[in-house]
């Protein structure tokens, strides 16, 4: 804890001679000891009042604001950074233990042509991220930074070894587990002479970490016993990266030790999951097709902890990530527990002057994904291996989707998004009921340049769903039912834009989301402001989510950077 | 070459670390459980001050906190509750062929209060003295002339070859915090050697208050919510290489959350 106040008293001296001079000599931005601050500042704001028909509760509060501050000083091969971070309160949906300001994160790296040096904060992420993953996220409410020390070599070129240890940031705290990893990445085109030149494109790399937590006591109920914790918690990973011409291939394995904790129900099952990632693309043409497994892969540096805090590890996604309001109503969270799935993506450009091309050409994007649970067999509970699981036999389905978007430019100045999807998503992945909602989704999408200065978007949904809002009989889904919604946003000149729009649940459902909001935007600064209701739901970001509750009132944000 | 062969040393310690456990060792026995129901009658309410020295054989000023903690208990009687941990490793390790007085549950508190200088006394879990303990002493004497939040009074009989627990417990001061009930068997006139800070290696060193077995899980036994008087009885068969008529049974409360110390008893085994 010294050692931090001091790293964060020398950065925060840097910084202040720094900035301070920087303000005088805003041309360049140039500080006293030489070297540059660069930044970034985020203000977001709500106020919210109580709506018993969407749900939203009193805030007693009356504004939440979050604000953070971003500053970056590099002189040379060497840099420092801080961020301030501000919750007070936190937005809605924001973990209350958020609560609170201070200096959330600081660092200094030293990077030169072989070697990389960072002590303090940093981000980390071995291949995909299965064994380590460390990242932030504002809008999800996410930031498992280590904070320790990291190292970087490049002995020769194509070969990268990094080496790290540290405590993960938790809330204003630190997670109780030790992080230790390593890690090896070789580009064989770089280090093998006869294929420096090949057409095949190959890079192999290996990571392991290990995670060490005291022990602690964990009765087993109904015995004199209690858990005899693994202390230190391992798990590694082995991929490829290969290319050849248009093809590429992507795959990892990874395997965890035994890892009793809250989140597998303290099981001692060793961990495993594999990727693959298959894909070809030319001009105009391009298709991909992903599969995964995991098996009992959730890694935390807390074993007793629940929820989407203090993560080891990222299991990445294998759900598109859609964007359209009703596209996204159900999104997909992956199951560390336990999940396999298939996901294929091909996209397709009619040329011009072709038959389905016409004038400007055509965009088609068609994407499917299918995701279901491990086909396994309980063989206890705490205490035991949990259970068997079939290598790759299927068990109950969780998520299934099928979207075709076509793109087409109309004219010079108009251009139309047409999109189709049908979902089928059980809700048992977010710990209700599995009772299987079936939706058909339709979303048209316009933009009309309407002039240098004006442009118009139109956006209309609708989704036909067999869910139902039914409270007294245990369907208290505010999501469910049919929806219609429309959209009309208008860009006025190139610095003021205006967005009205609506979303209603006109059968089985209930709602009516209006939301109004302008903007601002000037440089680097944007200022927006809306009013409006928010439907209670989850905010997905790459598989990872966030429950944000509902509300009705006011939100603004404030971003800027320097 | 120097930063490769670091780094890949590192990679080496770092697969070391990864540890493996047989199917029939996933879980280990926790100690005795704990019965509750309702007290009789309510023990004496006095504060008592427990403290935890930690010790060891090859720790040379380990003697000098005896004597500090000798001339307490004649100043505070049983008012004064010590218990003596064996430290896990260095000075705690013993001298071949002597009697190892490390226990499981000493050993969780040894690492969970990072003890790592000897001898170190903690007074009621909340402050650690180490080296010279003195200082201790009238801090000792103000703690128990505060009004007790909770008072606690112990029996213990011997049953055959097991022995019987009973605790009575009366909480005095409403509280939120989980409170537990940890109870030990801690022996006298232990005979091994010993380093002294005079008079080098002893032999036949007396070795008081050792902690041999914490009876209950080591970090005690939740006590129930909404009852103020309650009983809380246990049963357990000592080892055989413990001498009962120099032992006694120490039972303690604690603030799960903080593990602070809030009352503690002791008694002979009848």
């Amino acid at each position: 804890m010294k050692l931090g106040k001091t790293l964060k008293l020398i950065i925060c001296t840097l910084l202040i001679f720094n900035f301070q001079h920087s303000i005088f000599n805003p041309t360049h931005a140039q500080g006293l000891l030489g070297g540059h601050v660069t930044g970034n500042v985020q203000l977001d704001g709500q106020m919210s009042r109580a709506d018993s028909v969407i749900g939203a509760e009193e805030v007693p509060e009356r504004l939440l604001l979050n604000a953070r501050a971003d500053v970056l000083y590099t002189n040379g091969d060497f840099s420092a950074g801080l961020r301030l971070e501000m919750y007070q309160n936190p937005l809605l949906g924001f973990d209350s233990q958020w609560k609170g300001q201070g200096v959330a994160n600081y660092f200094v790296k030293y990077s030169g042509e072989r070697l990389t040096v960072t002590a303090g904060h940093f981000y980390e992420q071995f291949g995909s991220g299965m064994i380590l993953r460390t990242y932030e996220d504002r809008y999800l409410g996410i930031d498992n930074a280590l904070f320790g020390a990291s190292v970087q070599y490049r002995p020769v070129d194509g070969v990268t070894l990094k080496a790290l240890a540290g405590k993960q940031r938790h809330f204003w705290d630190y997670g109780p587990g030790l992080v230790r990893g390593v890690d090896a990445e070789v580009s064989l085109n770089s280090v093998v002479k006869p294929l420096s030149g090949s057409k095949l494109r190959a890079t192999l790399g290996a990571g392991f970490v290990s995670k060490y937590e005291d022990d602690e006591n964990i009765p087993v109920p109904g015995t004199e016993n209690r858990l005899n914790l693994p202390l230190n918690v391992g798990a590694a990973s082995l991929r490829a990266d290969l290319g050849f011409g248009g093809w590429s291939l992507q795959t990892e394995y990874a395997r965890k030790g035994q890892d009793p904790n809250a989140i597998n129900g303290y099981i001692y099952r060793p961990g495993n999951a594999l990727m693959l990632n298959l894909g070809y693309s030319t001009r105009g043409f391009s298709a991909g097709i992903q599969a995964k497994r995991i098996d009992n892969m959730g890694y935390k540096s807390m074993r007793s902890l629940s929820g989407e805090m203090l993560y080891i590890n990222y299991l990445p996604a294998i759900t598109k990530n859609h964007t359209y309001a009703f596209l996204a109503m159900y999104p997909y969270a992956t199951q560390v527990n336990g999940e396999q799935g298939v996901q294929a993506d091909v996209m397709y450009k009619f040329k011009k002057g072709t038959l389905l091309g016409g004038k400007y050409g055509t965009d088609l994007h068609l994407n499917s994904s299918l995701v279901t649970a491990l086909d396994t067999t309980v063989i206890g509970g705490l205490g035991t291996d949990g259970y068997t699981a079939g290598t790759f036999s299927k068990g109950d389905f969780l998520y299934g989707d099928l979207s075709l978007e076509v793109a087409k430019k109309l004219s010079k100045t108009v251009k139309l998004t047409a999109t189709y999807a049908y979902q089928v998503f059980n809700p048992v992945v977010e710990g209700h009921a599995p009772d299987l909602y079936h939706n058909h989704i339709v979303v048209a999408d316009l933009s009309w340049k309407v002039s240098k200065k004006h442009a118009l978007r139109f956006e209309a949904e609708w989704m036909g769903s067999d869910s139902r809002y039914d409270p007294e009989h245990g369907h208290d889904d505010r999501r469910a039912g049919d929806w219609v919604m429309g959209l009309v946003e208008w860009n006025i000149g190139t610095h003021w834009f205006l967005s009205l729009s609506d979303q209603y649940a006109y059968r089985d459902g209930t709602g009516n989301y209006y939301n109004l909001s302008c903007g601002y935007t000037r440089g680097a600064t944007r200022f927006q402001l809306g009013y409006g209701k928010q439907r209670e739901g989850l905010l997905c970001i790459g598989g990872v989510c966030r429950q944000v509750p509902a509300s009705n009132g006011l939100t603004f944000s404030l971003t800027t950077s320097f | 070459m120097k930063k490769t062969i670091s780094l890949l040393a590192a990679a080496l310690l770092t697969l070391a670390a990864c540890d493996s456990i047989e199917t029939e060792e996933y879980t280990v026995y926790d100690g005795a459980p704990v019965s509750w129901s309702a007290a009789p009658a309510a023990p004496e309410a006095v504060q008592r001050a427990y403290v935890e020295k930690y010790t060891g054989p090859k720790c040379t000023n380990c003697p000098r906190a005896d004597e500090t903690l000798d001339a307490a208990h004649h100043q505070y009687g049983d008012r004064l509750v010590v218990v003596s941990i064996n430290h896990p490793s260095g000075q705690g390790i013993p001298y071949p062929n002597e009697p190892d007085m490390r226990t499981d549950g000493g050993t969780a508190w040894d690492k969970y209060f990072g003890i790592t200088f000897l001898p170190s006394a903690h007074l009621n879990r909340t402050e650690l003295y180490s080296g010279d303990i003195s200082a201790m002493i009238p801090i000792i004497g103000e703690s128990i002339q505060n009004a007790p939040s909770a008072a606690i009074g112990v029996q213990a009989t011997k049953e055959g070859s097991a022995v019987s627990i009973t605790a009575d417990i009366q909480l005095l001061q409403a509280s939120a915090a989980t409170l537990t009930l940890t109870a030990a068997i801690i022996e006298d006139s232990l005979v091994y050697k010993q380093d002294h800070y005079l008079e080098g290696r002893i032999d036949d060193y007396v070795h008081n208050h050792m902690l041999r077995k914490v009876i209950t899980s080591h970090w005690g036994r939740d006590l129930p919510g909404g009852q103020t008087l309650l009983r809380g009885t246990l049963s357990f068969t000592p080892d055989a290489d413990i001498n009962l008529d120099n032992s006694h049974i120490v039972v303690f409360l604690s603030e799960k959350a903080t593990r602070r110390v809030i009352n503690c008893a002791s008694c002979k085994i009848q």
